[in-house]
């Protein structure tokens, strides 16, 4: 045994130990609510045992992710998930952020959401308590069993977030596990560098709200199926439905906004699979959440309502399939290799049976196969909303699905080669659709509605959107039919939800909820058709120089290199590479925006600082820099910087020389001046250099550099021949302010036509040029407002069923 | 003929649109032999840089065009050309994913997927990063 100095077991430990209770408790609590529903809706014992488990499961997880962040917090890496996820250096705002990198750290936040969602259940539920809260013990027994880290016959169950890093079977046989004071020396791995963003701590526990909220209207629709109480659950999980369309929502979009500013792909979104398996569960969401509303009076569509609401969810487990299990591998920038796919996939065929099963046994006999809703009526028109959205959600899973497909039936088929064209052909012919029925279906009244009021009532909207698009299309030259159609859909919907919002609701914020969310969604739309549909590539590249060898596309010049000092036009911008920092870790590039004023002097409008965040073992992560205008965004980014030798003492050093040959008059170019080769001095002495001495001839030659702003300085290279000793001397020269030396490299032959020139530059000089990418978006700014309406919308409609559902409840007690 | 029936021919109908579109679209993994065999198709390659051949980027003439050469996982070397910055670390890559289109004796490609190892557990596989690069069409 050794006796390890430093480690702090203890909590460990108890980690382990609060694991296993945790596990244990949410096993019983999940047996007890089960023994307590099926006898019956009112309190029982089962079902105060069945509570008291579920609040010791509480108590114990809340402990383990408290131990959790202490040992993050104080730096404990004889913990391997410590060490994996955080190091000394990272900055305290980050250690959230550590936490849930990991798989195990990820688990344990939606766990976490879960036994906030529960207890409040618990409270609220009233005669669903029992169901409903079986479902949410169930789902914690299976997260916690993906922390258990036990083997049984050889299969590993769960990943135990308190491992140490000696145990850790990566590190079994490396020297450091034998010392016993190996804590003295060892640091953390660190966390991924793009996760070092303010985004990154609050978008993930977002999304995980938004992933666990999906559970609550999944666990009502269970238990209503198996209670035969077909009617009554969709009052109690309304309000839970829309909660989760605006926390999901929002936690998508934050995800957008981290993508906008912190990764470089110029854009908020990229149908990256990780992007489109959050977004879809969102979509079927929010179908499930129409249908819920125009069934909770009439059961007409009630199995689809069903459905759609239990897939919601299962498409959640499936998302952290995708995600965490690695089968994305080669299709995705940021899938989490270190998943444990064989316990995911039980989790999702579990939830998929378990509906599959109440759905079938209970549920067939919903479908309605006789009566018709009516054409112009507002449920027929929702219904078939919710039907283009599940096509929506059903084209993304599908082509997101190909790595999933060729592992099922051994094909090799590689995602789209161009993703953002394939997902866009298919999402914006629907988009135009639900924009135009979002504008429209509102007016329509339940059962039926007389058609032609209907159209003097919309006519005011249609006419304005038509204006309003054809001035945008002209303004931002928009010539495609499909971005023009959207572009119209997009206006009709805004413009038809202010009009609603004024003429029905009066105005009134809390009765709106639905015709914000609405105005939100149709911004949203508008504002990403926008930015990204019109982005301008201002850094064209406008040097002479661009191969194209490929003739079927045209040149790719996106990128341009910017020199230090240099002024490069891009329109309507003149812009400025002014100097190079380095703060501890980050490379910052200053660009300087300009502009002309009317006598021709530049005139600086703002400055734009794009980095490359410096991580040796992650590799080096450039990020983006960008100035918001109200009405556009200026977006940078560096894509080519060199960063060898970024540190002073080698930025002085003096690279390999290259040796010319050169004739009088010549000129050549280097990275800061031109070089003008004047003339060949034959009799030069001591005053010129110090080693003329006596019985030494001298062959100069006068060079001239001129920088670009038109600074000159000369220099003469030398050659000397000591007579005497038979002895030849070629000393270096130097134009210090330059970073350039030169020497005189002839030394054989006395050739006055041609000479030998050796030059050379210093570090600094070479590393002084960006590659770079300026991007405009414009109105990028109503997109996020769109975002931020929609939410509030969300939250407003799901407030409103709560207190819809609270004044039955007191009429009914009267 | 009822609502319900139309409805769901409609669905039925743009599912199988779906579904073909997403074959059709979808790229092919190939090594370089049947990438030329397949000229002009969208193919992906996988396979690693040769390290020993120059990678050549210069961006002061022009920033947008890089080449490497490339051995696919049978062993066959091609030149590959990207019109785009080079990425990053590239040097350090461990596995390259090229995605693009077969001409002649070289490879166009128009996205970049690769994977460094990390430094600190050199050869462990969850060790790695990627980086993509996608060129500027």
């Amino acid at each position: 045994m050794i006796d390890y100095v430093g480690e702090n077991l203890i909590a460990g430990q108890v980690g382990e130990l609060l694991i296993a209770l945790s596990f244990v408790s949410s096993i019983l609590a999940m047996i007890f609510y089960f023994k307590s529903s099926e006898l019956s809706l009112e309190v029982n014992s089962w079902k105060r045992l069945g509570r008291m488990f579920y609040r010791i499961h509480s108590v114990a997880l809340l402990g383990i992710i408290g131990i959790l962040f202490y040992l993050i917090y104080t730096h404990s890496f004889e913990y391997y998930y410590v060490w994996r996820h955080s190091s000394t250096t990272l900055p305290v705002r980050y250690i959230l952020s550590c936490f849930w990198e990991g798989q195990e750290g990820s688990t344990m936040l939606w766990a976490f959401w879960n036994i906030v969602l529960g207890n409040i259940l618990i409270k609220t539920a009233k005669k669903w308590e029992g169901g409903v809260m079986t479902i949410f013990s169930s789902v914690q027994a299976f997260h916690l069993a993906m922390l258990l880290g036990i083997f049984v016959f050889d299969i590993q169950i769960g990943s135990n977030p308190f491992i140490l890093l000696r145990e850790h079977t990566d590190m079994l046989s490396l020297p450091f596990t034998s010392n016993p004071n190996y804590l003295e020396f060892v640091e953390g791995n660190g966390l991924n560098p793009l996760l070092q963003n303010y985004w990154m701590v609050i978008h993930p526990p977002t999304v995980f709200f938004g992933f666990a909220s999906t559970l609550v209207p999944f666990a009502f629709a269970i238990t209503a199926l198996w209670k035969r109480e077909f009617h009554s659950w969709i009052q109690a999980a309304l309000p839970w439905a829309f909660f989760g369309v605006g926390i999901l929502g929002l936690g998508v979009l934050m995800g957008g906004a981290w993508a906008y500013e912190a990764l470089s792909f110029g854009g908020f979104w990229a149908w990256d699979p990780v992007e489109n398996s959050s977004l879809v569960p969102w979509i079927i969401l929010v179908a499930a959440g129409h249908l819920m509303l125009i069934n909770r009076n009439k059961m007409r569509s009630m199995f689809a309502t069903f459905t759609l609401t239990l897939l919601a969810f299962i498409l959640v487990i499936y998302s952290t399939y995708l995600t965490k299990s690695g089968i994305l591998g080669e299709t995705s920038v940021h899938s989490f290799a270190d998943g444990l796919p064989g316990q995911l996939i039980i989790f999702l065929v579990f939830y998929i049976l378990l509906a599959f099963f109440f759905l079938f046994k209970n549920g067939w006999g919903l479908i309605n196969k006789n009566e018709e809703d009516a054409f112009w009526s507002r449920e027929f028109w929702i219904f078939i909303a919710t039907l283009v959205l599940v096509i929506s959600a059903f084209q993304i899973t599908l082509s997101t699905s190909i790595p999933v497909i060729n592992a099922i039936f051994g094909t090799d088929m590689a995602p789209p080669a161009d993703p953002i064209s394939h997902y866009n052909s298919w999402q914006i012919p629907l988009t135009i659709l639900i924009t135009f029925l979002i504008g429209f279906t509102q007016w329509l009244k339940y059962k039926k509605t007389a058609v032609k009021p209907l159209l003097k009532i919309i006519t005011p909207s249609i006419i304005a959107a038509i204006i309003a698009a054809i001035g945008m299309a002209y303004v931002l030259e928009i010539r495609k039919p499909f971005l023009n159609l959207l572009l119209f859909s997009s206006f009709f919907a805004i413009f038809s939800n202010v009009d609603y919002f004024i003429r029905m609701f009066r105005g009134s914020v809390k009765k709106g909820g639905s015709t914000i969310a609405h105005l939100g969604f149709g911004m949203l739309v508008l504002g990403s058709l926008l930015s990204a549909g019109n982005t301008d590539i201002i850094s064209k590249n406008t040097t002479p120089v661009n191969i194209k060898f490929d003739n079927d596309k045209d040149a790719n010049d996106e990128n341009i290199m910017m020199i230090k000092g240099d002024t490069v036009l891009m329109e309507p911008y003149f812009v400025t590479y002014l100097d190079r920092r380095i703060e501890d870790k980050f490379v910052y590039y200053d660009m300087d925006y300009l502009k002309l004023d009317a006598e021709g002097r530049y005139v600086k409008q703002f400055t734009l600082s794009p980095f490359v965040q410096l991580n040796e073992q992650m590799g080096n992560v450039p990020e983006p820099s960008t100035k918001h205008y109200w009405n556009r965004d200026i977006f940078t980014h560096i894509t080519y910087a060199d960063l060898d030798n970024l540190d002073e003492n080698s930025q002085e050093e003096y690279r390999d020389a290259d040796t010319l040959e050169i004739a009088i008059g010549d000129s050549i170019f280097i990275s800061n001046s031109v070089i003008i080769i004047e003339s060949l001095e034959r009799n030069v002495d001591s005053s010129v250099h110090e080693m003329l001495t006596k019985n030494r001839i001298g062959l100069g030659l006068k060079i001239k550099a001129r920088t670009l702003t038109g600074n000159t300085y000369e220099v003469m290279p030398l050659m000397i021949v000591d007579v005497e000793n038979n002895r030849v001397f070629n000393p270096w020269v130097e134009i210090e302010e330059l970073g350039v030396r030169f020497s005189y490299a002839t030394t054989t032959k006395m050739d006055y036509d041609k000479v030998e020139l050796r030059i050379a530059e210093k570090n600094k000089n070479s590393a002084d040029f960006v590659i770079m990418q300026a991007l405009v978006f414009p109105y990028i700014n109503v997109l996020w407002i769109g975002c931020i309406v929609m939410v509030l919308g969300s939250f407003i409609s799901a407030y409103n069923r709560v207190q819809e559902r609270r004044k039955k409840n007191k009429q009914l007690n009267k | 003929m009822k609502k319900a029936h139309i409805i769901g021919i409609v669905l039925i109908a743009i599912a199988i649109g779906a579904i073909i579109s997403t074959v059709s679209d979808a790229a092919t993994y190939a090594d370089f032999s049947k990438a030329e065999q397949l000229e002009g198709r969208e193919i992906q390659v996988v396979g690693t840089l040769n390290k020993e051949k120059d990678i050549i980027y210069n961006p002061k003439e022009n920033a947008n065009q890089f080449s490497f050469f490339m051995l696919d996982n049978n062993g066959v070397e091609r030149k590959v050309v990207f019109n785009g910055a080079k990425p990053q670390d590239f040097e350090r890559s461990e596995q390259v994913v090229i995605t693009g289109t077969a001409k002649g004796d070289q490879f166009h490609a128009d996205k970049i997927l690769m994977k460094c190892p990390s430094k600190y557990n050199d050869g462990h596989a969850d060790g790695l990063t990627e980086i993509t690069a996608e060129s500027n069409l």
